[in-house]
């Protein structure tokens, strides 16, 4: 056997390039995918240590009015023998500008099994509790406070703030959060009395003591729950870039045993038998795949290192999930990314091994008999495809008489099924059009035999176009999607914030600072919003009723002139202004994600639990509400206070024309003595969300020109790897008097023209790609349905980027050509 | 050592069944040379196919060293020929990746009895030393014809099956060539059966049969003597 890899693999040593275009493939690959899962495998690593903390899992009380919990309200509910405990929480500024969470405990009554409740020894115990108390931190906190694990434990680092108590690490814990005794968090945070919140056991308190609203944790959902979609949207994209990457892998696997097939049918003739030779092929694929694969996954760590930042910053923004900017990669995504590379490429390398197999020892010299096998090759691949297609439309089928928001799995596999019916027929499409052209070209005759050339180029050729293909509709279909849905945000933004300026004054002084906003002559209008927390107990819909127990949010506005003529509304019972005038009388709105996800339309009604009981809304309208992940419930703010006891959140302020907004800030800052972010201008808060916006689609927008470059490298690598035997075709061409100038234009014109057909495949396929991704995967996904916007400015730069990449790989053979000497080209041909 | 008893083999074509062997009989001895001489397609390289074991006939019997070889899993057969067979072609059908001594030692070594000083002395004795590190892309005709004997001999085979060894070399490096090779088979002591469709190639030989329309004929003495 090892003179058997030995023989096989010293084709590599001759043909190095062949080798390079082979591992390549193999360490894009499956360093796209591992990067990615290694994205993701941080998250949720993140999310569990989350999860596990007790600011999750524990049912909430807080004030119904709105004011801060004090030590007094503690004490007075132990006293009633209530099993509460105290939190305190808040933020501080690390030296590197971080902000870290603080979170103050009272270990002795607080509830559940977390370390902290039981915090092991009596001595660990006494040491948590009193001075000099203990920090306790994950070691990914560390370097935001300059220090390391080594140098970490004991140490005070001073803040702002002040000096922390001595550092101890405990590796639970979620990144960039502290926890001490309350009594060592108060000193810090200058709490007074003040606690933020008390928690107990879930379902250890049968109803909300008087006074206090009380939050069930199943109520709150996790993050893990929240940023699912997102994740999985993630693997699919990397999905996609392991598949591309694979095209290379297989492109590079055929070349090398077509050229390889006369050693092959050698070995088999003098003793070698068919088994021994394709485990051979089978174990030089593992040897090759395991190289692969390791070196992507370093690449994978490295990839995943520098999107990390970003993909938590986004992760935070949008769903309020802490995820750590250090990887924190478990045992099973190593041996997870080796087995999806090595999977992978054995998937793409069993038709090679299929095909070593099934050799025939008898056609030995015959090298030529694969090209043979092609039309019977293009025939079975319009077969496969129009399967595919079959598939895709009864899955199609089957998705329309699903449930709105349904079925993300299989929307995904038929985006997939869209993308491999492209793939499979556009070979059998372009040699259709290449021999009508060539019946068209008779009378050219170098463009009738650059035709025919190309037909022959295309079974080495076809690999890398379909990938091309892939990549092309792909990126087409996310770039439009993407800016699709930046049109639809932009809008929806426009149409919601139309207060000048924002406040978010402290809940025990939003009174004040209300009634003196509104008697200032500056101010036309004033916009309060309230924020609570309710459960859907039941829809009715026609006469009967739907029990559910959904959580969702409690959104409260106040619609004033500004407001009511720009809100954005989807869907309403009896028009609009009648939405809104019911709206100003209790009945509710609710946004698309809670009507999609629990089939509500207007003029159903809605049961939510109250602090006293439960009420029941009629809903009057439908609106878009982008980038919430929750089931929401918008009532007049008043009605939000008045039957669910929300506390006010923020007011929206409305300036009177001519208004100098500048001169109210300061007077109201002097007033009130707010902080600096407690208020901001309409487009301070524009430029937050659309930042945002944006941020979410980093690493969509990266792994999409990622994946393209891998096209790319796909097509020159196939070019690379047929550039010996093209130059001997056109030996012959420069012989009977064609300049070498005119035979670099037509090499140039085939591959140009090529991928240009490409391009305009890809062009229906990528729309059909956006169409699938607005109107299936994000409804599935999100709960929204985005409109479909075809950006002409799009199709063009994917024809461009189809030809550009095409040319970009044909140039380095074609400079080969250019600096190869006519009487060479000869040689080569005799050769 | 090789044996064919009323062997039969026929190939499907458009117009129906070509029977390229109709019954043929055959025996080859230990340490004797014999010329299978025939017209293209007369079934030459056919009859050459079973004897290696790379085909099976329809019907008949093909016996290499006392053994039939038609009952034998693929797996044996290929182990037959890595052990008691060489093979040389027309076409040479060397490794291009491997260098010249890496070609020639390549069957011995996977049939587990390479011989070091016998490689050497093969290298010496074809003309190729010196260019052991070569890849037979650097060799001329004749030199890449030399290395496939070479290779063919250096696990010392039973029997060496040789199809148009010289057909791809001009009139002076086939002479040269031919005569190399009988020389060696006569100091190894295997037994040689050749395929060839010229009689001055086929004249040294022990014996030389004519294949046509699908039975063995000894040539006719004015076609041996031209």
């Amino acid at each position: 056997m090892t003179t058997l890899l030995a023989t096989l693999l010293s084709h590599y040593r001759r043909h190095p390039a062949q080798l390079a275009m082979l591992l390549l493939g193999l360490w894009v690959a499956s360093a796209l995918w591992s990067g990615v899962q290694a994205i993701n495998a941080s998250a949720k690593e993140s999310y569990a240590r989350a999860e596990a903390l007790f600011t999750t899992g524990l049912d909430r009380l807080e004030r119904l009015d709105g004011d801060a919990l004090t030590r007094d309200d503690f004490l007075a509910l132990r006293r009633q023998g209530l099993p509460v405990s105290p939190l305190l929480e808040g933020e501080l500024t690390a030296p590197d500008g971080t902000r870290l969470t603080l979170i103050g405990i009272d270990p002795l009554t607080l509830p559940g099994d977390s370390a902290f409740a039981t915090a092991g020894s009596t001595q660990e115990l006494t040491g948590f509790l009193t001075p000099p108390w203990q920090t306790r931190l994950a070691p990914d906190t560390l370097p935001s406070l300059g220090l390391d694990t080594d140098s970490a434990p004991g140490a005070s680092p001073r803040l702002a703030a002040g000096r922390l108590p001595p550092l101890s690490l405990a590796p639970s814990l979620p990144p960039q959060t502290l926890v001490m005794d309350i009594a060592a968090a108060t000193v810090l945070l200058d709490a007074g009395e003040r606690i933020t919140r008390l928690v107990t056991a879930p379902g250890a308190l049968a109803a909300a003591p008087p006074g206090l609203a009380l939050t069930r944790a199943t109520t709150l959902v996790s993050p893990g729950q929240l940023t699912q979609s997102f994740h999985l949207n993630l693997t699919a994209l990397a999905l996609l870039a392991l598949i591309v990457g694979l095209f290379i892998v297989q492109a590079a696997l055929g070349l090398a045993l077509e050229q390889r097939l006369a050693m092959l049918r050698t070995l088999r003739a003098i003793g070698v038998s068919g088994r021994a030779l394709v485990a051979g092929l089978a174990l030089e694929l593992v040897l090759l795949g395991s190289i692969g694969a390791l070196a992507g996954i370093a690449g994978g760590v490295w990839l995943a290192r520098a999107l990390l930042p970003d993909v938590a910053a986004t992760l935070g923004s949008l769903y309020g999930a802490g995820v750590g900017v250090e990887l924190r990669l478990p045992w099973h995504y190593w041996v997870g990314g080796l087995a999806v590379t090595l999977g992978g490429l054995l998937l793409a390398g069993a038709g090679v091994l299929w095909r070593a197999a099934r050799l025939s020892v008898l056609d030995l010299g015959r090298a030529q008999a694969w090209r043979s096998g092609y039309q019977r090759q293009l025939g079975r691949m319009s077969l496969a495809g129009a399967a595919v297609a079959a598939l895709g439309l009864a899955l199609w089928a089957w998705l329309s008489r699903q449930p709105a928001g349904e079925g993300l799995a299989a929307g995904f596999v038929l985006m997939a099924a869209l993308l491999l019916v492209g793939a499979l027929w556009l070979p059998p499409l372009l040699a259709a059009a290449l021999a009508g052209l060539g019946r068209l070209a008779r009378r050219r005759p170098l463009a009738q035999w650059a035709l025919a050339d190309l037909e022959l180029q295309l079974p080495r050729l076809s690999l890398a176009l379909m990938a091309l293909l892939i990549a092309l509709s792909a990126s087409l279909g996310v770039n439009s999607m993407v800016g699709g849905f930046r049109l639809t945000f932009l809008d929806w933004l426009d149409q919601r914030l139309v207060a000048d300026l924002y406040l978010d004054p402290p809940a025990e002084r939003f009174e004040a600072v209300h009634t003196w906003l509104g008697e200032r002559p500056e101010v036309a209008e004033l916009m309060v919003t309230r924020h609570g927390e309710s459960t859907l107990l039941a829809v009715d819909a026609a006469g009967a009723s739907r029990p559910l127990a959904r959580p969702v949010s409690l959104f409260g506005l106040t619609p004033g002139e500004r407001l009511t003529p720009t809100w954005p509304l989807l869907e309403t019972h009896t028009g609009r202004e009648e939405a809104w005038r019911a709206l100003g009388e209790g009945a509710a709105f609710i946004n698309e994600q809670l009507a999609v996800a629990e089939d509500i339309a207007p003029g159903d009604r809605l049961t939510l639990t109250t602090p006293d009981g439960q009420a029941t809304l009629a809903v009057a309208a439908i609106y878009p509400d982008y980038g919430n992940p929750r089931g929401e419930v918008l009532m007049a703010a008043s009605e939000l206070g008045r039957r669910f006891s929300a506390p006010p959140d923020s007011i929206g302020i409305a300036l009177a024309p001519g208004a100098d907004a500048g001169a109210l800030s300061t007077a109201l800052a002097g007033e009130f003595a707010l902080g600096r972010d407690a208020l901001r201008d309409q487009g301070a808060v524009k430029h937050i969300a659309t930042g945002i916006f944006e941020r979410t689609f980093t690493i969509t927008r990266a792994l999409n020109a990622l994946t393209l470059a891998v096209a790319a490298l796909a097509l020159l690598a196939s070019l690379l790897a047929q550039a010996g035997e093209r130059r001997r075709r056109l030996a012959p061409l420069w012989a009977l008097g064609v300049p070498r100038g005119r035979l670099l234009g037509v090499q140039l014109a085939q591959l140009g023209g090529a991928a240009l057909a490409v391009g305009l495949v890809a062009v229906p396929l990528g729309t059909a790609i956006t169409w699938g991704l607005v109107a299936v995967i994000n409804v599935a996904a999100f709960g929204w349905r985005l409109p479909l916007h075809l950006f002409p400015g799009e199709i063009a730069l994917t024809l461009a980027t189809a030809v550009a990449v095409a040319l970009l790989a044909a140039l380095l053979p074609a400079l080969r050509l250019w600096r190869t000497p006519p009487r060479t080209l000869l040689a080569e041909e005799a050769g | 050592m090789l044996e064919f008893r009323q062997v039969h083999k026929a190939y499907a074509t458009p117009q129906g069944p070509l029977e390229v062997l109709a019954g043929v009989d055959l025996t080859l001895e230990a340490g004797r040379s014999l010329a299978l001489m025939g017209e293209s397609g007369s079934g030459k390289s056919t009859l050459l196919h079973l004897a290696a074991g790379l085909d099976l006939p329809d019907a008949g019997e093909v016996r290499l060293g006392g053994r039939a070889i038609s009952p034998l899993a693929e797996a044996e057969r290929a182990r037959l020929r890595r052990e008691s067979l060489g093979l040389v072609f027309q076409q040479f059908h060397l490794v291009p990746s491997l260098t010249v001594l890496d070609n020639l030692r390549l069957q011995a070594r996977l049939a587990g009895r390479e011989d070091s000083a016998w490689s050497a002395e093969l290298i010496a004795r074809l003309g190729l030393a010196g260019l052991e590190g070569r890849y037979p892309e650097q060799l001329s005709g004749g030199q890449q014809q030399r290395l496939a004997i070479g290779r063919a001999l250096a696990p010392r085979p039973a029997l060496l099956l040789a199809d148009e060894p010289t057909g791809n070399l001009d009139e002076a490096t086939a002479g040269e060539v031919l005569a190399l090779l009988l020389s060696l088979v006569e100091e190894t002591g295997c037994a040689l059966l050749m395929v060839t469709h010229s009689p001055r190639i086929a004249a040294p030989l022990d014996r030389r049969l004519r294949l046509s329309r699908g039975t063995l004929a000894p040539l006719a003495a004015a076609e041996a003597s031209r």
